[in-house]
């Protein structure tokens, strides 16, 4: 009974943790202020 | 206290071992995708090239035509439209300019790619457009998906507006990267005139009253890095023509462009530096963090099991008891 509790817990965690950075998602970010470009640029 | 140990290693082992199949199946598909801001830009040339002179209207050879590929993400478009998708969407503002030797513009096509942040499949949303000509994309364009796959896709095509097959042709090694190399090849289809001329006072409403049309054939190929389905080079081989009308009388047909289109080698190479260390952060969720995962996971298992069979055992019987001193 110990042992089904104790991966039941390890279970809930990843769970926990998996759900929690998907949830968090990566940052937006905003539009760059930079133009498309009518010059060829010199270098990348 | 061994019997303790062994339950919280249990409880570590089916937590590294759920993290596993969790990080390539649920996390990494909402986890690796395209930044909705992302800023690019990309340097091709032919060299040499043949240009219309339009004031002959006869082809002329010149030394080299510069194509500027820029995409700017819209992040505002893009959360407008995924309040109504329901999923992450990227929208791309990009501008395919070309400059003839002197740096003239000799044509431009800006378009606005509506897209799936992680399958890249095409999304359809009021703006997404070709040259200001509305349009409905099948498949895919720039960019294949993460983990691209040793098969044929759709790929749209700007000038024609249309999409086609392009055919996965094997696997090569580039600038040191493992890449699956595609090919599509568009036959001679008659294209829209570019919305802005690059000769003043001359609209492509003026032309298309001469009755001459605009015809187009490329042969177009990429070699695409598979983990994160970043072209890392890209050539095209191209041709427009002006056919007929008042402006090409007879039948006739003048070459307005052609030339073989490659990437400029600092370009190139900064591509490649660029996917090479996207691809780590990639394999990272595919691959390095869930079978390293599933390795700890058996490893604290094993350990735990032992744990809890030293426990188990029975004690060593001890030295005998000293016999009881009778009363004298």
């Amino acid at each position: 009974m110990r042992a089904l509790t104790a991966a039941a817990a390890g279970l809930a965690a990843a769970l926990a943790l998996v759900l929690t950075v998907t949830a968090a998602g990566a940052p937006g970010g905003t539009t760059s202020p930079r133009p498309l470009l009518t010059t060829v640029p010199g270098h990348p | 206290m061994r019997r303790r140990a062994s339950l919280v290693l249990l409880a570590f082992a089916v937590f590294f071992t759920a993290l596993s199949p969790l990080m390539r199946w649920y996390a990494f598909p909402r986890l690796a995708k395209i930044p909705p801001g992302q800023y690019q830009d990309m340097v091709l040339e032919a060299r040499p090239a043949t240009l219309i002179d339009y004031g002959t209207m006869k082809a002329r050879k010149v030394p080299k035509v510069t194509i500027v590929q820029t995409l700017k993400g819209d992040v505002a478009a893009s959360d407008r439209i995924e309040r109504t998708a329901g999923r992450d969407v990227v929208v791309w503002d990009t501008l395919s300019y070309v400059a003839g030797p002197d740096g003239k513009m000799v044509s431009q096509v800006p378009e606005r790619y509506i897209f799936d942040a992680h399958s890249q499949e095409p999304v359809h949303a009021t703006g997404e457009s070709v040259d200001g000509d509305r349009v409905r994309r099948e498949g895919i364009e720039y960019k294949w998906p993460f983990l691209t796959e040793k098969r044929d896709y759709t790929y749209f095509d700007a000038q024609t507006r249309s999409s086609a097959p392009i055919h996965y042709r094997g696997t090569r090694t580039f600038h040191g990267l493992e890449v699956y190399y595609f090919e599509q090849t568009i036959p001679w289809t008659r294209v829209p005139l570019p919305k802005k001329m690059p000769v003043k006072g001359i609209t492509p409403r003026a032309v298309e009253k001469t009755g001459t049309t605009r015809w187009y054939s490329t042969r177009r190929m990429f070699w695409v890095e598979p983990v994160t389905g970043a072209p890392v080079n890209g050539e095209e081989i191209h041709k427009e023509e002006l056919r007929g009308g008042d402006l090409l009388p007879g039948g006739g047909k003048v070459t307005a462009f052609a030339g073989h289109v490659k990437m400029r080698d600092d370009y190139v190479r900064s591509t490649v530096a660029l996917v090479t260390s996207q691809r780590t952060l990639v394999l990272l969720l595919t691959s390095y963090l869930p079978w390293g995962f599933l390795a700890l996971g058996a490893a604290l298992l094993v350990l735990s099991l032992h744990l809890e069979a030293r426990g188990r055992r029975p004690a060593a019987p001890g030295p005998d008891p000293e016999p009881a001193l009778s009363p004298a």
